[in-house]
């Protein structure tokens, strides 16, 4: 290589290396190779954290519930994803029959039937659907056995059901029900506080992923 | 009618909530015994000797393993839940060829199959064939027994043949490799080998093995190498430290003297970071209102309007760009609405559907009730689901196997009434500037290798199906550099670019085979601009299940001309049908529209099979570029999520010394999807060709935009297959 050819060289390679990808094509459009969906996870990940620092510190879940009642005229629910140490507002985002839709602002969604878990998306292990056979005896407040099913996608790409064996009985706290599961090795304890059917505040368990979460019903 | 089975086949998977977690420790149900330790050839086992033990199945990673005896890069893979294979190139300390460099370099590849599965007091059982393909340095047979003693101690009694009897079988210098030799195998005489290894704790294991291996290589020119030095006893000793979720290191010593050190990395399909993606949410479904509520909507009476489709069309585009699907085109009438979608975010075609359903339910009136949701690729319709929209209300988040059952799948017709295609989505210009990286990692002359420079693609889709495409590239720097290819008969020596350039009767071999991918390295190094692709590309259905390919122009680095293909493949069939006929000329080396004077009609038919198990076969039969007839068979596994693994098989006319070193061309292809890794929603894969050398036999042109994958994805075994994310 001669001089200026490698000067040459060494002046393309900072610019190729300045050169954060420009063009056209959006995110989606293919092609855009390994290194700027990893540039693009970094960005995303860069962006977030910057955007939870300011606001995390300084409010408290009860300051955070406070300003959305405040803001969002519509149903709220607060949520403690416990896993993933974050609590977060909740807003109505739809509503099919009884099954209510609750997403935060970035679109991460908790869905409900009557306050019990049914499913969640856009956490990355989300539980994809719970069919719950206890959901009579919870609603009741009555002690009794049941199956719950909880439905997951799995790493290779397919939907797998996990089965567990529950029994329902009154807690410790008056008001409170507690829902014992057990199967495949794990057992875990939802707890409901049940007013006339109605489930304003529990703590339910995810999945093996996620964990428990805690919800509260800022506005019904 | 093959939908029912594939959806109860959706419906009645389980699998052990330890897969779920992802643990690297818990040990699930289905799987035979499984591996506590690699072992320094890429193995479950002891250090040298092999054990019955399996990999979780699917598992894909790398030993690469360090001592005075050799350097190897072990690649595995495990098949089928009892069949580990792996492919090893190793650089053998001791031996001398042609190079005169005091080692060579050896590509091996082993098998290994588990007969029975620990059970009471019965061992697990496994044979296996190392060094299979012709013979190597490593050539031996193998059966083992391994049982467990105690909850942490583990042993392994076997017979060895070949160097694990400690008898090398002799190297022919004239074979050129690549086909078992079956007669040798399990012959020569047997000698027994053993290991304990007792794992300590959850992360460390300590392993003592009893080997007859002495690391000796015998040629048929009389030549015989000590590799390193002659173990002094019989012993290896070895500790190896599991850490994070997919590595182990390890150290162990070979007859007390020689030490080792060894690092695998291991990756497992069913293990991702984010199973169910980061990507946000979809919107959900909105339930119609009562008919009393909106007696309009429920007549049907607003198609009268003529301001009605479009104002919805343009919404649901909106709603839909939103979530990463394009629509194309929409067809509306008071009860029935059909979409053409095109999905540019989701590995799976499911959840691009699941979510189109749910966006609809959000856009249409209520007296639509019939949603027709076709999937087109590159502007062609490939395939519709037909679903009620009272069915999409009703099994929301339910089991996604439920609205499988409810929902038919169909080929999608190229034309339908009524069909207005979406505003401004045509003509479509679309370019880019980035940075590329190329990687040579498998050479076993060069080593590693990489050049760096950026690359401008430009694509301009002038109306559906028919798309130009272009790119152009600057090396900026690298050592890849250009060379010709290797002088016959004077291994390890090569033509410099300007002799080969010069004599265009190096172009043919000595046997007579036209060089058609020998001097790719030709290709390689320029330092000035070059134009890997420019073509011109249409795509069309000329009948329901016939696809259609025409790419003129350069269509790969080292050919330009005209490639044409057609495709039959039923949305509901396990069975397709192709042909691929090519007229190419060789281009001139600087990369730019010059050409060479070698051209050639090339072309295949081909057979695709797709088992619902996650294997696909393809069988190709035809023409190759160096005018050699003959046939490529394909094996591929494939995974909900996108992974796919295959090994591939070329076996033409031409004579294993016209062919050269390794008989016929055979190869790995790997694909792994983006998203798996980075849990962002990306159709984006990095995938790779582990192909055994650049040889002028079984040559295929490298033309992009093949029908048959792009049509598949949204066909019935791809499609359920990743049915689990309609809801997601």
């Amino acid at each position: 290589m001669s001089g200026t050819k490698r000067m040459r060289a060494v002046a393309l390679s900072l610019v190729i290396a300045g050169l954060a990808a420009c063009g056209n094509t959006g995110p989606d459009e293919g092609g855009s190779g390994p290194i700027s969906v990893l540039a693009r996870t970094a960005t995303d990940t860069i962006m977030s954290s910057r955007a939870a620092q300011p606001a995390a510190p300084a409010r408290t879940p009860q300051e955070a519930a406070a300003e959305a009642l405040r803001v969002n005229p519509g149903p709220l629910i607060q949520v403690g994803f416990e896993g993933l140490g974050r609590t977060q507002v909740l807003a109505l985002a739809g509503q099919n029959g009884a099954m209510r839709t609750y997403m935060t602002p970035s679109e991460e969604a908790v869905i409900l039937r009557n306050g019990m878990l049914v499913g969640t998306r856009g956490l990355g292990r989300d539980l994809s659907v719970a069919e719950p056979g206890t959901e009579g005896l919870i609603r009741a407040g009555q002690s009794g056995r049941g199956t719950r099913v909880m439905r997951y996608l799995s790493g290779d790409g397919l939907e797998r059901p996990l089965q567990f064996d529950c029994t329902t009985a009154p807690g410790p706290t008056p008001g409170v029900l507690v829902e014992s599961c057990e199967g495949h090795g794990v057992a875990f304890q939802n707890n409901y506080l049940v007013q006339s059917g109605q489930i304003p505040v529990s703590r339910q368990w995810v999945g093996p992923g996620l964990g428990y979460i805690t919800i509260q019903t800022l506005r019904p | 009618m093959r939908r029912p089975r594939l959806i109860r086949q959706l419906m009645a998977t389980t699998l052990p909530v330890a897969m779920l977690v992802g643990s690297g420790t818990g040990v699930a149900v289905a799987d035979p015994m499984l591996a506590r330790n690699m072992s320094a050839y890429g193995m479950p086992g002891g250090i040298d000797t092999p054990t019955a033990e399996m990999l979780p199945d699917g598992s894909l990673g790398a030993t690469l393993s360090w001592s005075d005896y050799a350097r190897r890069g072990n690649v595995f893979f495990q098949a089928l839940p009892r069949l580990t294979t792996v492919l090893r190139y190793a650089r053998v300390d001791g031996i001398n060829d042609y190079r005169d460099e005091g080692f060579i370099s050896d590509r091996s590849l082993d098998l290994r199959f588990q007969v029975v599965d620990e059970q009471g007091w019965r061992p697990a059982v496994a044979v296996g064939l190392q060094d299979f393909l012709g013979t190597g340095v490593y050539s031996g047979e193998y059966i083992v027994a391994t049982r467990n003693v105690t909850p942490t101690v583990r042993a392994s009694v076997g017979l060895g043949w070949g160097v694990l009897a400690g008898k090398p079988r002799v190297i022919d210098v004239q074979d050129q490799g690549g086909t078992p030799n079956v007669d040798q195998w399990f012959s020569g005489g047997a000698k027994p080998f053993a290991s304990v290894s007792w794992q300590v704790n959850d992360k460390l294991n300590l392993t003592a093995e009893y080997s007859h291996d002495r690391y000796y290589a015998r040629y048929s020119d009389g030549n015989e190498y000590q590799q390193g030095d002659e173990p002094g006893s019989k012993f290896n000793f070895g500790a190896s430290y599991r850490f994070g979720r997919n590595y182990e290191a390890g150290i162990y010593t070979i007859g007390g003297e020689t030490i080792g050190a060894q690092f695998t990395i291991a990756l497992n399909p069913r293990d991702a970071a984010f199973p169910s993606g980061l990507e946000p949410a979809p919107a959900p479904v909105r339930p119609r209102p009562a008919p009393a509520q909106d007696p309009e909507g429920w007549s049907g009476s607003w198609a009268q309007d003529p301001t009605a489709q479009p104002a919805i069309q343009t919404a649901l585009a909106d709603a839909m760009a939103e979530e990463g699907v394009r629509l194309e085109a929409m067809a509306l009438s008071p009860t029935q609405a059909e979409v053409r979608l095109r999905n540019q975010r989701y590995i799976s075609q499911a959840e691009a559907v699941g979510r189109t359903a749910r966006l609809m339910t959000r856009a249409l009136p209520p007296s639509v009730e019939t949603f027709v949701i076709t999937s087109t690729t590159d502007g062609v319709p490939t395939s519709s689901v037909t679903v009620r929209r009272s069915d999409v209300e009703r099994l929301e988040n339910t089991e996604a196997g439920q609205i499988a059952a409810a929902s038919t799948l169909t080929d999608a017709p190229a034309h339908v009434p009524g069909l207005v295609r979406t505003d401004d989505l045509y003509p479509r210009f679309r370019w880019s500037i980035k940075p590329y990286l190329e990687l040579g990692i498998f050479s076993a002359e060069d080593g590693l290798t990489h050049e760096v420079g950026a690359e401008a693609r430009a694509s301009y889709e002038i109306m559906p199906g028919l798309i130009a495409t272009g790119a152009l590239r600057q090396r900026a720097f690298g050592d890849i550099g250009q060379r010709g290819p290797g002088i016959p008969g004077e291994r390890g020596e090569y033509y410099t670019p300007e002799e080969y350039e010069s004599s265009p009767d190096l172009e043919t071999t000595p046997e007579g085979v036209p060089r058609v991918r020998s001097d790719t390295r030709m290709y390689t190094g320029n330092s000035s601009p070059v134009i890997p692709e420019l073509t011109l590309a249409w795509y069309a259905k000329p009948a329901p299940a016939v696809y259609t390919r025409v790419t003129v122009g350069l269509l790969e680095r080292a050919y330009g001309g005209v490639s044409t293909e057609a495709l039959w493949k039923p949305a509901n069939s396990q069975l397709a049908f192709g042909a691929e006929i090519n007229r190419v000329r060789k281009r001139d080396f600087d990369q730019l529209f010059d050409f060479r004077d070698y051209e050639v009609t090339t072309g295949h038919v081909s057979a695709y099979y797709e088992f619902t198990q996650g294997f696909t076969a393809q069988l190709d039969v035809g023409r190759y570029l160096a005018g050699d007839k003959g046939a490529t068979v394909t094996l591929t596994r494939e995974f909900a999520n996108g992974w796919q693994v295959g090994a591939y098989a070329t076996k033409t006319d031409l004579s294993s010394e016209e062919f050269g070193e390794g008989s016929f061309d055979k190869g790995v292809t790997l694909s792994i999807p983006l998203g798996w890794a980075a849990g962002q929603a990306s159709r984006d894969r990095v995938s790779t060709n582990l192909r055994s050398l650049s040889r002028d036999g079984g040559s295929r042109l490298e033309v992009n935009g093949r029908l048959y994958d792009r049509v598949r994805e949204s066909h019935t075994v791809d499609l359920y297959e990743g049915w689990g994310r309609f809801w997601r």
